[in-house]
């Protein structure tokens, strides 16, 4: 029997990173063939390629034994049948569900949308897939784990003989889960290849019958997920030495004094009763997967987003921190994961962005110094190494590891003495990430405090005196460094059985 | 560092050569139009839009807008024709209209805000209401009778043939221009405007630098408002009518980015200049008064496609710039 699809020597490029090398692998009819690999091993561009969203590559794919090259997505879906189900926030709430399901492919009659056959067709598809929900209901009804249902009657509408699934449970309750899979069981078994991305093992092993993993671009083995175990695919996932890069050259320097103190910290619907400690001079790293409330934490105790309950004390003394202005006057620094959306100003060049955190410091007679703000940017630029030097140039226009050095430079100015890094590798290339860990280390050589935010467990455990681990909203583990083994991590990032003991 | 200034300057200047090619164009036409006198004609006609425009450039800069501006300069006109006609002194009575005039800017902060309402779904509620409350005010009749010593204010002429009014736009235009490009209110309007989230975690109040921004527009439509006052010498509350469409488009030739984040004082004031101009220019030349708005809407069409054409041409010359830099 031919393969359902088939990658063969698929190496793919981007400006100066090479993200696909060489990776051969093939797809049987008929299974659920796990995608395995860490953030940026590749999987996605793997993924994108198939759907079409890339069509330069070189290297072959093959549907069923005939060599296919999807120009864009909409080729894949009609030509190739292969549709990809995208997560739930895909969903157009305003519509219906039969409109998003049929959403650019509506049957017609005459210039007009037949809904009547529309809806007929959509609430088949529901049917099979045992929802509960009409295609004349509004999306604005549905729950997560619903609206994953939504996204996987899509597929089914194109007549799709291929899906790939990319972390379809990532905000989906036990019972959804659950649901979701009986149906992809339901789906193998009448014929339906399924590509099945996760990062959480455990799924893997529910339903899948074969796992691929890569590992920076590489494909470093396939297993039989029946021969197989946990422990054998976590080394295979993270058998490399990116260690080497996220360690710590300095000595550590973490003081007894408790700078900050976060004691059950609650924000209904995202996480409860969160209580952690940072010391002076101590980088404190969190870790977890994608969505278990980290970021949501941060910024709470930054004051971006209320909290429903807890305290949190600054020096031993309880501090109402209710916004990001009184984060300042406590001297907390926020440097958010999402960069373009959340970091800096658009239209500011890199003077203006560096300084708008510390604007008092520039003023004399309530009007700002332009020449101090520039003097100011031009330090930072030096003593972070910021390329190219250029004050006047936007931010935007920097590439991302620059990006962050002018944020980070945006907090050094003020004299904040806490500094929040969610993500702060976050799409920067190699080189950019070993000299943001050496700007931490100075950062606690100076007396300040760190707390790094990070799903790359190399990282984490490289540059962290301590580790916390987050999952679904809690903390489920405090870790010393003779602790830090990714399997330990991982185990507790994915709600490992051991956080019961506490 | 001049060179950069100028660089940055870059929306004014073209604003500036396209003024200074319309008088020259219509000077040929028309001998007429290059007079002193017609010249102060000019700014006369720009003053009232001017300082609505320079207002509300301070709100959409954040990322917002206000319909009601039409509507706070009226109920200001009755209001302040009112309190002449009843005797309370002018200067004090121009006082009270400003005041009245931040207070409804500021209500439109407050809806925009604290109760989070889109500015133009906020501001056209408030832009009926305001309308409303003007009529009510005086039942629907305007305002007679307001007395000289009022009108004088805003209408001695000094200098030869300037009248005080004119005076009143520049010094408006010079505080904001000052407040908007040097204080540290004006660096968190244009983050607000840029990246709102970004400004909020940078520790940006950005509900206080929003209703800021209302309250500074109320204020200049409550100067529009008392000049036009002592202009006409009646309170009429139909006044003002339109007047928001030509404060935005002031705003829009002279550069100001309708989704935030970007505008100067001096653009709006000038984008006021040339709408003035234009129309001057065409009724010197006898220009049918129908076809001045149609040459009207195509100026400011063609000014929105020169902007997105000027951020093309700046982001090929960056990474032009970017790869001889490289290069070398």
């Amino acid at each position: 029997m031919k393969d359902a699809v088939e990658f063969r020597n698929i190496s793919k490029h981007f400006p100066g990173v090479r993200v696909l090398n060489n990776v051969t692998l093939s797809i049987r009819k008929g299974e659920v063939h796990a995608l395995l690999g860490e953030n940026g091993a590749g999987k996605s561009t793997l993924l994108n390629i198939l759907h079409g969203v890339y069509s330069e590559y070189s290297g072959d794919v093959f549907l069923d034994g005939q060599k296919v090259c999807f120009r864009n997505p909409h080729e894949a879906i009609a030509d190739g049948k292969i549709s990809k189900v995208h997560q739930e926030t895909n969903i157009i709430r305003d519509m219906t569900v039969g409109q998003n399901v049929a959403l650019g492919y509506e049957p017609r009659k005459g210039a007009f949308v037949n809904y009547p056959e529309l809806n007929q067709t959509v609430n088949q598809i529901l049917k099979r897939l045992k929802c509960r929900f009409r295609g004349e209901d509004s999306a604005a009804i549905l729950t997560a784990g619903e609206m994953q249902m939504v996204a996987i009657a899509k597929a089914l509408f194109h007549k799709a003989n291929v899906i790939s699934l990319d972390e379809p449970t990532a905000s989906l309750t036990i019972p959804e889960t659950d649901a979701l899979f009986q149906i992809i069981q339901e789906l193998k078994a009448a014929g339906m290849t399924i590509i099945y991305v996760s990062h959480r093992l455990e799924e893997v092993f529910r339903i899948c019958d074969r796992a691929t993993i890569l590992r920076d671009g590489d494909c470093v083995a396939t297993l039989e997920v029946a021969e197989t175990t946990r422990e054998e695919i976590i080394r295979y996932m993270v058998g490399r030495n990116v260690s080497a890069i996220a360690s710590r050259l300095q000595e550590r320097r973490a003081q007894p004094e408790k700078v900050l103190e976060v004691k059950h910290l609650s924000c209904a619907g995202k996480f409860s009763d969160v209580s952690f400690y940072l010391r002076k001079g101590e980088i404190l790293g969190f870790s977890g997967l994608v969505g278990a409330g980290r970021t949501e934490v941060m910024r709470t105790v930054f004051g971006a987003d209320r909290a429903s309950g807890g305290e949190v004390l600054i020096h031993g003394r309880p501090a109402r921190i209710r916004s990001s202005q009184d984060a300042l006057r406590c001297g907390i620094g926020l440097l958010p994961e999402e960069r373009k959306t959340q970091g800096f100003n658009t239209f500011f060049d890199n003077t203006g962005n560096i300084a708008l955190a510390s604007l008092k410091r520039f003023l004399r007679l309530g009007f700002v110094q332009e020449d101090r703000k520039l003097s100011n940017c031009k330090k930072f630029m030096k003593t972070l190494n910021i390329n190219p030097p250029r004050p006047d140039f936007l931010t935007r226009n920097m590439s991302g590891g620059n990006q962050q050095k002018v944020i980070l430079a945006k907090w050094l100015s003020t004299d904040v003495e806490i500094l929040i890094f969610d993500e702060p590798t976050k799409g920067v290339d190699v080189a950019a990430k070993a000299e943001i860990y050496r700007l931490l280390e100075e950062l606690v050589a100076q007396g300040k405090s760190v707390i790094v935010v990070s799903s790359e467990l190399p990282e984490v455990m490289g540059i962290s005196d301590r580790i916390y681990v987050m999952c679904e909203g809690q903390i489920t583990a405090e870790l010393e460094p003779a602790d830090f083994k990714e399997e330990l991590l991982l185990n507790y990032a994915m709600g490992g059985k051991d956080h019961a003991e506490n | 560092m001049l060179k950069i200034r100028l660089k940055s300057r870059t929306r004014e200047l073209t604003v500036l050569a396209a003024l200074i090619i319309l008088i020259a164009v219509f000077s040929i036409l028309d001998s007429v139009y290059l007079t002193p006198g017609n010249m102060v004609d000019i700014i006369k006609m720009a003053t009232i839009n001017g300082i609505l425009a320079i207002g509300i450039t301070f709100v959409i800069i954040t990322g917002g807008i206000d319909l009601s501006i039409g509507c706070t300069f009226a109920i200001v006109i009755v209001a302040v024709g009112q309190l002449v006609v009843e005797g309370v002194p002018p200067l004090l009575a121009v006082l009270l209209g400003a005041v009245l005039g931040v207070i409804m800017g500021f209500f439109n902060g407050l809806l925009v805000t604290k109760m989070n309402l889109q500015p133009f779904i906020a501001t056209l509620g408030t832009m009926s209401a305001y309308r409303g409350l003007a009529y009510v005010f005086t039942g629907g009749w305007p305002v007679l009778g307001i007395p000289d010593a009022y009108r004088k204010t805003f209408t001695t002429k000094i200098m030869g043939d300037i009248p005080i009014s004119i005076l009143v736009l520049f010094a408006i235009a010079i505080i904001t221009h000052v407040v908007l490009s040097k204080t540290r209110f004006g660096n968190y309007i244009y983050s607000v405007g840029g990246n709102e989230e970004s400004a909020k975690l940078s520790g940006v109040n950005v509900d206080r630098t929003k209703i800021m921004s209302y309250a500074i527009c109320g204020c200049c439509a409550a100067f529009a408002g008392m000049i036009m006052l002592a202009n006409l010498g009646t309170g009429e509350p139909a006044s003002g009518q339109g007047y928001e469409l030509d404060a935005i488009a002031a705003a829009a030739i002279g550069g100001t980015r309708m989704s935030g984040g970007k505008g100067t004082v001096l653009g709006t004031l000038l984008g006021a200049l040339l709408l003035a101009a234009l129309k001057i220019g065409m009724i010197v030349v006898g220009v049918q008064s129908f076809w001045q708005f149609v040459v009207t809407g195509i100026i400011i069409v063609i000014a929105a496609y020169f902007e997105t054409i000027q951020d093309k041409i700046s982001t090929a010359m960056f990474q032009h710039r970017n790869r001889t830099q490289t290069a070398r």
